[in-house]
């Protein structure tokens, strides 16, 4: 077939019509569907080296996790320690010369305060009773010539802030029945403070997590670049930009971050129904059906975003500061 | 289209590959660049194509001045030059139809009216029929066309080549030129770098001769009998 009978056949033979370049593409539909195409192109260039990939999610996943957790510990932490400071209780011991009548009297005045949710008198007889009973010492009591244990009243503040039980305790002991006020709160506030402790540490740990994330994911971007190094130099020679050359890797930050973050819920899923089973029991010995929660699904939600978001962002500082390296 | 002005191109080694080139080529003109390996050849295409810029003198190809370019503009001066090089520069990863809608993927169009001029581009270098066989599959010669067929598909302003012929028999490389010589006719500068004399005599176009670096002879075409 000569050319120049292929020229006369072929109708498309070239026109300068550069300003109307009617095919480039406008609508935002074109650009979906190309960006599509470029993300499934990275999917299975991820999927031709499953062993690799598989390494680099896991890792990803793992690193996501670990803050994950922390964060997680810290929210069930918060949880317990608002379901007790419900039953945050002050003593009132009275003095030994307050007489039981004396005493119920000043119980029921306390009850029309407008700080005090609850408050009942326990006589010096039924302390004894009550020490008996929960020491298993029975005998003993009924033996004791004289009844050492004060009355007291044992009341619950309305405001169960640190500050609120405080001031309220200080109010009590100006009263001239008492002998001395026990607040029952000093280890809430210890736990409090391993709850601020973990949140802490948590926070520490995000933030080592996404500097090692952004290198995880760069380094394995920046190898990939090298082994498409040829590619990206004649993309660049017949006009692409940077930009350009960088999409197909920022899908795959962008896909380890995704994945990398799905594996990690899925694997905090298993760490919590692990840690569960065991709770169980420990939890049966103080009566309680406390159970760790998971992360919830908007927490889960977050977290793959991140995931996906420190990928992107690492891949798109490795492939740019990459890719300008490579000149033709 | 194309204007040299004392341009000099030193390397860092001191070489000197060329040496206070002048010569312009404009609109529909088709030049041959000719001399021995070493002589230049590529180093001038490689300045027109942003690939070095020119060490002193004014290069100024397409309305764009090539001393001071930032990479964006080059990316966009790229996008209107049509290229075609010595070592074919195809990605093996991607079917010849692939590797010629690249410069059109990369302008954004549409994949109907890409495949539209990726079709009628691989008809005119003769590879209609290849389109999904891979670069690996073909001989030196049907790669040689894929690139000049991705080099035409996006109707470039300047069309580059560099030994476009260097693989190709004599018959091919009448056709080859029969394609550029199409776009000469609707306004396409050509500049090719060849030492194939005989398919440069029997083209009679202008010819610019380098030697060392330096800018021997300017021929004229032979005005026709």
């Amino acid at each position: 077939m000569s050319a120049t009978k292929r020229r006369t056949e072929n109708p498309n033979h070239p026109r300068v019509k550069r300003n109307t370049r009617a095919g480039q593409t406008e609508s935002f539909l074109d650009l979906v569907r190309l960006h599509r195409r470029v993300a499934r192109s990275s999917a299975s260039r991820l999927l031709q080296t499953p062993a690799s990939t598989a390494v680099t999610l896991f890792v990803v996943a793992v690193a996501l996790l670990l803050p994950a957790l922390m964060f997680g510990l810290n929210s069930n932490l918060a949880s317990l320690l608002a379901g007790f400071q419900e039953s945050a209780q002050v003593t009132l011991y009275l003095k030994d010369s307050v007489s039981e009548t004396d005493g119920q009297e000043v119980s029921n005045g306390l009850l029309t305060r407008i700080d005090i949710d609850f408050a009942y008198y326990v006589s010096p007889s039924q302390a004894l009773v009550e020490f008996g009973a929960s020491t298993g010492l029975e005998d003993l009591v009924i033996e004791m010539a004289a009844n050492p244990l004060p009355g007291a009243i044992v009341l619950t503040p309305t405001d169960i802030s640190p500050a609120a039980v405080e001031e309220l305790a200080r109010q009590l002991q100006e009263l001239p029945q008492a002998d001395m006020v026990q607040v029952d709160s000093l280890w809430l506030q210890r736990l409090a403070a391993i709850s601020n402790l973990v949140s802490a540490i948590g926070s520490v740990l995000a933030v080592i997590v996404i500097l090692g994330l952004f290198f995880v994911v760069g380094n394995t971007i920046k190898l990939a670049i090298e082994s498409r190094k040829a590619e990206i130099l004649v993309i660049k020679l017949v006009g692409g930009s940077d930009m350009y050359a960088a999409r197909p890797f920022l899908y795959t930050g962008l896909l380890y971050g995704l994945a990398g973050g799905i594996l990690a819920t899925l694997l905090q899923g298993i760490v919590l129904a692990t840690f569960n089973s065991n709770l169980e029991v420990l939890m049966q010995l103080y009566e309680s059906d406390f159970q760790l929660r998971g992360f919830g699904l908007i927490s889960s939600l977050l977290i793959v975003a991140a995931g996906a978001a420190i990928g992107w962002a690492a891949a798109l500082i490795a492939s740019l500061r990459h890719i300008r390296a490579i000149n033709p | 289209m194309i204007k040299f002005d004392n341009v000099s191109k030193r390397y860092a080694d001191g070489q000197d590959a060329l040496s206070d080139i002048s010569f312009e080529v404009s609109r529909g003109e088709f030049a041959f660049i000719t001399g021995h390996s070493g002589a230049g050849k590529s180093t001038l295409l490689k300045l027109i194509l942003a690939m070095q810029t020119p060490s002193s003198g004014q290069l100024i190809a397409n309305g764009v001045n090539l001393n001071r370019v930032s990479a964006k503009q080059i990316a966009h001066h790229r996008r209107q030059i049509g290229t075609v090089f010595q070592d074919h520069q195809l990605l093996h990863d991607r079917s010849v139809y692939d590797n010629v809608a690249l410069p059109l993927e990369i302008c954004g169009y549409q994949p109907k009216d890409a495949a539209r001029r990726v079709r009628a581009a691989l008809d005119k270098v003769g590879l209609l029929k290849k389109e999904k066989s891979f670069p690996e599959a073909l001989s030196g010669g049907e790669q040689q066309r894929v690139g000049i067929a991705r080099a035409v598909v996006n109707r470039p302003s300047i069309i580059l080549a560099d030994e476009p012929t260097g693989n190709l028999d004599p018959g091919l490389s009448a056709e080859v030129m029969n394609v550029f010589q199409q776009f000469q006719s609707v306004g396409v500068c050509l500049l090719v770098a060849s030492h194939d004399a005989a398919l440069i005599e029997r083209l009679n176009c202008r010819t610019l001769v380098l030697e060392g670096g330096k800018l021997l002879a300017d021929q004229k075409p032979r005005p026709l009998a």
